[in-house]
């Protein structure tokens, strides 16, 4: 079987060489997790081997990706980008709101700034668009150059042009026409996804042949990072989490390390990195209303209401039910707030009198 | 009449094997091994001189004989069948659908690449199509085995949102009618998701993905199994070079 390296030598090694050519694959992981950083190691070396490849950016516009792969050191003038994110949208007075883009195919060397606004007209960024765009620029190249064909595509991300593009029942039908068209394409492609939630069956994890899993979490007070392979067709594979870093060049994985050790480290460590997130801001936040608390009681106010808002957040907190043990906590803190205001005016009026 | 899976720890998990002539479902997350699962069953069929066909709608039939190439299996003589749909027209054109007279071709005349979608017309796959187009050819050349990878492919993309329960309803009733035996994928979201399609089966087997600090773990169990006793606890499995193994099963009876 073909082999397409990902441009990253201890991620070809834990799939035993490299991913099966001319299938679509999915990348995903939590946000600041890498996806972007892996996705361009790929089309990079695509393009040290002199491949054609095309990046079609839907969540950051090329620009700002040029500008953030400038800092490894990589230059991406040779790559194809098809720019469709979004333009700002237009509100007009009608109830139609147009998500739109001029679809504009352009070598990275010549991406300069963020591209402005059209003002008068702005093309609809759909499925069809994107799909229509790729392949008038595949049969543009094969006019150019005899037998030219682009054998790497990176799809950033497929949740933009999910939620820009796809609207009503046939959304699934879409996509699974889409990963067809870039099947016969016989590219290897990449696709993005922000996608978190597991127990969804997404039409692109649903087709993707194979999935690589980025993980992030905070250990004490340093950011660590892993990556998995969840699952590939047609290919032994490394099955165990294993160590990755982004340093100055780029992401590095080490195959043969293993992580130490730190409880469970299931399919959703994204998710409970999330959900530690936000129990940790509701902590905060009760820690502070506590503290509040204290200071009412000192001055011997009124503190019943504050306290049933406080155990209600407590109850919500327990729940993981993190919205709203935010909003009872903000309850407690404006009565106690309210009341130590109460309090210090009465002092005032008293300091007055004497 | 009970046959074998082609898998023996889960023979012995189901005591002797299937009910012939029935519909089954294999259901879990993506990355279990139904694609296997399903695979094992057919090459097992074959060494038994049994005409099975495979019907393949999530991957194309090129990629999945590249896939079982890492097993050892001979799978030249299973036929197989590809309701992959091609690229959807955008034009308002009459949907053309997989024709009546599409044959099934075997394993070892697959071509190398994928079919590509013709510029004129297209093969798109609905229900309504596939299942007549199925039971011309179960009449026809009177299957033993066929295995459906996958009827949650069948379900999203081969059935508008309205007609989904009705029509995977009707789609396993049709099989039960064929008296074929049967082994179907379906994927879930999760370990309490019950698919539909295991209400209307005669059995499910499910596979089991966790992923802990040594790796993918992968284990099986049988759900349901009407018409028979089963084992009900919850086994090891793997999948080696020689397919999917179970592990710790009870031997046999004597």
């Amino acid at each position: 079987m073909e082999r397409v390296s990902t441009g990253i030598e201890g991620l070809d090694k834990m799939l035993r060489g490299g991913l099966p050519a001319g299938r679509p694959y999915i990348v995903t992981g939590p946000p600041g997790s890498g996806k972007t950083i892996l996705s361009t190691h790929f089309l990079l070396d695509g393009i040290r081997n002199g491949e054609q490849c095309m990046l079609v950016a839907l969540d950051e516009p090329p620009s700002e990706i040029k500008a953030n792969m400038a800092t490894f050191g990589w230059s991406l003038d040779q790559l194809t980008t098809l720019d469709a994110t979004p333009d700002i949208k237009t509100h007009k007075k009608r109830n139609v709101i147009d998500v739109g883009t001029t679809l504009d195919v352009r070598d990275m060397e010549k991406v300069q700034d963020v591209r402005k606004s059209m003002q008068i007209r702005t093309m609809e960024v759909s499925i069809h668009s994107v799909q229509k765009m790729i392949k008038q620029t595949a049969r543009d190249l094969r006019e150019r150059v005899a037998g030219g064909h682009y054998s790497r595509i990176v799809i950033d991300s497929m949740t933009a042009l999910k939620r820009f593009s796809l609207k009503g029942e046939d959304a699934r039908i879409l996509l699974q026409s889409f990963l067809r068209f870039l099947s016969e394409l016989e590219v290897t492609a990449v696709i993005v996804s922000n996608a978190l939630d597991p127990t969804a069956l997404e039409t692109e994890f649903l087709l993707a042949r194979g999935e690589i899993l980025l993980h992030k979490w905070i250990d004490g007070n340093a950011v660590r990072r892993a990556i998995s392979i969840e699952r590939m067709r047609g290919t032994p594979f490394d099955d165990r989490l294993r160590p990755m870093e982004i340093g100055a060049h780029g992401m590095s994985v080490f195959p043969s390390a293993a992580i130490t050790s730190r409880g469970e480290l299931a399919h959703t460590v994204d998710r409970a990195f999330l959900e530690a997130r936000d129990a940790d801001e509701v902590n905060a936040r009760l820690d502070d209303v506590l503290a509040a608390l204290e200071s009412v009681r000192q001055v011997e106010g009124e503190t019943r209401e504050a306290e049933a808002a406080v155990l209600r957040g407590v109850v919500a907190l327990q729940r993981k039910r993190f919205e709203e043990a935010v909003r009872h906590l903000i309850t407690a803190k404006t009565r106690l707030t309210e009341e130590l205001r109460l309090h210090d005016a009465a002092t005032k009026a008293r300091g007055k009198a004497e | 009449m009970k046959i074998p899976t082609g898998v023996q720890g889960l023979d012995r998990m189901l005591h002797g094997g299937l009910i012939a002539k029935r519909p089954y479902i294999v259901s879990g997350p993506p990355g279990s091994g139904k694609t296997t699962m399903l695979a094992q069953f057919l090459k097992e069929g074959i060494s038994g001189g049994e005409r099975v066909l495979f019907i393949v709608l999530d991957e194309p039939p090129n990629e999945l004989l590249a896939n079982l190439r890492t097993f050892r299996w001979d799978v030249g003589d299973i036929e197989i069948l590809d309701a992959n749909s091609d690229i959807r027209r955008f034009e308002p054109t009459p949907i053309v659908e997989i024709s009546d007279e599409q044959d099934p071709v075997k394993m070892r005349d697959l071509p190398e690449g994928i079919r590509k979608t013709p510029e004129v017309e297209s093969h798109e796959v609905s229900v309504h199509s596939l299942q007549p187009l199925l039971k011309t050819l179960l009449r026809k050349h009177g299957f033993q085995r066929i295995a459906i990878d996958s009827m949650t492919g069948l379900r999203y993309f081969c059935m508008r949102d309205f007609e989904m329960d009705v029509s995977t309803q009707s789609f396993m009733r049709f099989l039960t009618e064929e008296k074929v035996t049967a082994l179907l994928a379906v994927e879930t979201a999760g370990e309490s998701d019950v698919p539909p399609e295991s209400f209307l089966a005669r059995g499910e087997i499910r596979l089991h993905r966790i992923r802990d600090d040594s790796g993918i773990r992968r284990f099986v169990s049988i759900e349901k199994y009407k018409g028979s006793a089963h084992e009900e606890m919850v086994y090891p499995m793997e999948i080696t070079e020689k397919g999917i193994v179970v592990q710790g099963t009870p031997p046999p009876p004597p």
